[in-house]
């Protein structure tokens, strides 16, 4: 599924080159849920984008899903998030001024599903994770639980291989953070790879296999 | 090219290095870039307004402008072109302008030489004039009056609508007859009285109201319908006095030739004809002066035309003011749509995706505002046109100049932020706030 050899990442930040990823080693199966833990300034985060194919990796090679990502161009990045990853932020990230429904639907206009479908498909997806009843509220109309969890609604309703949550519990509470953990081991369950990143014991134990990274490595 | 709801993973896993990105059509586009427009009913409505604001001031002024040259030409041209006006005095005395009819040194006796001598004149009808007042019963007006002889009508192409002009008996008799027209009718009498036969007093003497002309038209300062009319020979006797030793002194001599082309050949003739009858050696020495409508409207013309271009230049600027204004708002709105725009991309949008979304909303607003701008302008123009009394014409230039730069404004103001907003890194849009 996620098949990561020797990546390295490298910024430039002012004057001084920094190394971010030293060259990072990591497998993930299909159906995994996995967590990826480390501090503030690990590179967790840069990971993530990498993963995520919203940044390019220095050096190294990158599959997902069998596919050499490593080379490809910007378009096609973007097919790749388009069709095979679903994004779960901490900030959920949803437009402010467009409904549930319209907030579940942006993915698939992307991928050119026929409008009556996309609406079909983002009712049935917004019912899966229990707002069938909040379809045409904005976002500022809902709490954070359940912004999250029209953000995980958005993040499935293009079928994607790899749902990828970076701390999705960080800005809820206690109890509606419980149920977004339910419901992700609720998609696992359903057969989804879950990459989590977290920097959270608690919520990172709840994934099958903790990863964690330090310094720009894979800590064993 | 669009997925089904059964692709799955394991279906779409072999899929082609070729096959890169979806191609949104350009109506979904569209549907994206309204429903944008219309989550944010304010910025889309400010940006309008400086479109709408650009065009309909461009259409309205010109048009306006266009309106109020074309009456003021039409109604120089109702003066006739074709006639020619002698004024008493010279041009220029010792260096010093004179004002026209300041010296009266042109006579009836002139014109009806002018008539008897010139071989293309066809019409020549003299006149002496003084603002006065005018009292029927209990109104009292000011009003300019004419002594005129009977070539009037025909020289200035007016003519009674009621009654009649004065006869020759009249003007031999210096009989007391006026002819009044429309402005002072309306001043003067009420609606339900029939002026005809009714007598008016004009500097204490009694006149018979004998015919009422018909409207040329009130053009501001130039109502021609402000006026009444009595013989020549009553207004020099018994207003003004004679007063020179050559015989009736005139204000000015309407002298009409065939048509327009013959102007040049009347005047050559009236200038010699006077000129022997004042004993005037030198055309330098001339004690009159010979003026030509046709001459005033080209003039005017020019005037005017240049009157509307500098309008319309203003009006050029609140439409850059205005393309400023939505180059600013797109600008803004990028800056602030930053996290939008990064969303929009972690969810597979390509720069493409995002650059036309953007310069479809600015293609929108600036289409959309131009419309209504059109619609604005020409609405302006109307309610101008009837309300200050000018012919309603709509300037089919600057509706197509007004909108084709309102569309290319938009653009341009709309590319470059677009192309900002569409080259932003989906990581850099997310993290901003």
């Amino acid at each position: 599924m996620i098949k990561m050899e020797n990546i390295t990442k490298r910024y430039q930040l002012g004057d001084s080159n920094v190394l971010i990823l030293k060259g990072i080693d990591l497998e993930i199966g299909s159906g995994e849920y996995v967590s990826i833990m480390g501090m503030s300034g690990s590179g967790k985060s840069t990971l993530m984008n990498i993963i995520g194919c919203l940044d390019r990796p220095t050096s190294g090679i990158y599959h997902l899903d069998g596919r050499d990502l490593t080379t490809l161009e910007k378009d096609q990045l973007a097919y790749i998030r388009n069709q095979k990853i679903g994004f779960v932020f901490q900030q959920f990230n949803l437009l402010p001024r467009a409904t549930a429904l319209e907030n579940v639907m942006l993915p698939m206009i992307y991928a050119g599903v026929p409008k009556a479908e996309r609406r079909h498909r983002a009712e049935v997806a917004l019912t899966q994770v229990g707002l069938s009843d909040r379809l045409a509220n904005r976002p500022s109309q809902l709490s954070g639980g359940q912004q999250q969890r029209v953000a995980i609604a958005r993040a499935l309703v293009n079928q994607p291989t790899l749902l990828l949550a970076d701390e999705p519990t960080g800005a809820l509470d206690i109890r509606t953070s419980e149920e977004v953990m339910t419901l992700f081991h609720d998609l696992n369950q359903q057969n989804i790879t879950i990459v989590l990143i977290t920097h959270e014991t608690a919520v990172a134990a709840q994934a099958q296999r903790q990863v964690r990274i330090q310094d720009g490595l894979v800590m064993h | 090219m669009a997925l089904s709801i059964d692709d799955d993973a394991s279906t779409d896993y072999k899929f082609s290095p070729q096959k890169t990105s979806h191609q949104i059509s350009k109506l979904e586009v569209v549907e994206m870039a309204i429903e944008a427009l219309w989550s944010n009913k304010l910025r889309s409505g400010l940006t309008m307004l400086g479109v709408i604001i650009g065009i309909g001031s461009v259409i309205s002024l010109t048009s306006i402008g266009q309106g109020i040259q074309k009456s003021t030409e039409d109604s120089i041209r109702a003066l006739g072109t074709d006639v020619l006006q002698v004024m008493a005095g010279s041009a220029e005395s010792g260096g010093i302008s004179q004002g026209q009819g300041s010296i009266t040194t042109l006579t009836w006796e002139d014109a009806q030489a002018i008539a008897a001598q010139s071989p293309s004149a066809t019409v020549v009808s003299a006149y002496l004039q003084r603002n006065t007042q005018v009292v029927y019963g209990e109104n009292n007006i000011s009003t300019t009056v004419y002594g005129t002889d009977l070539s009037h009508p025909d020289a200035r192409n007016t003519f009674p609508a009621q009654g009649r002009f004065f006869t020759q008996e009249e003007l031999d008799t210096s009989a007391s007859v006026v002819v009044i027209a429309p402005t002072v009718q309306e001043n003067l009498f009420s609606a339900n009285v029939d002026p005809l036969g009714q007598k008016i007093r004009i500097q204490g003497e009694i006149y018979d109201i004998i015919g009422i002309m018909e409207s040329k038209g009130a053009q501001g300062p130039l109502d021609r319908d402000d006026a009444v009319y009595i013989p020549l020979t009553t207004m020099s006797a018994r207003i003004i006095g004679n007063n020179s030793l050559m015989g009736v002194s005139v204000n000015g001599i309407y002298v009409k030739g065939q048509d327009e082309s013959q102007l040049e050949t009347v005047k050559f003739q009236v200038e010699n004809i006077l000129r022997l009858r004042h004993n005037i050696a030198s055309p330098e020495d001339d004690d009159f002066r010979i003026t030509n409508q046709a001459d005033i409207l080209e003039t005017l013309s020019t005037v005017l035309g240049l009157l509307t271009t500098l309008i319309v230049a203003i009006a050029g600027i609140s439409l850059v003011v205005g393309g400023i204004g939505i180059a600013n708002i797109m600008l803004v709105s990028v800056v602030e749509r930053t996290r939008e725009i990064g969303i929009r991309k972690a969810l597979g949008a390509t720069d493409r995706d995002v650059l036309s979304q953007f310069l479809t909303e600015s293609v929108i607003i600036s289409v959309i505002g131009g419309g209504i701008g059109i619609v604005t302008g020409v609405g302006i123009t109307f309610i101008a046109a009837i309300a200050f009394n000018f012919p309603f014409v709509v300037s089919n230039s600057a509706v197509i100049i007004g909108f084709v730069l309102s569309s290319a404004t938009g653009l341009v103001a709309g590319v470059i932020p677009a192309r900002n907003a569409s080259k932003l890194d989906p990581i850099v849009a997310l993290r901003s706030d």
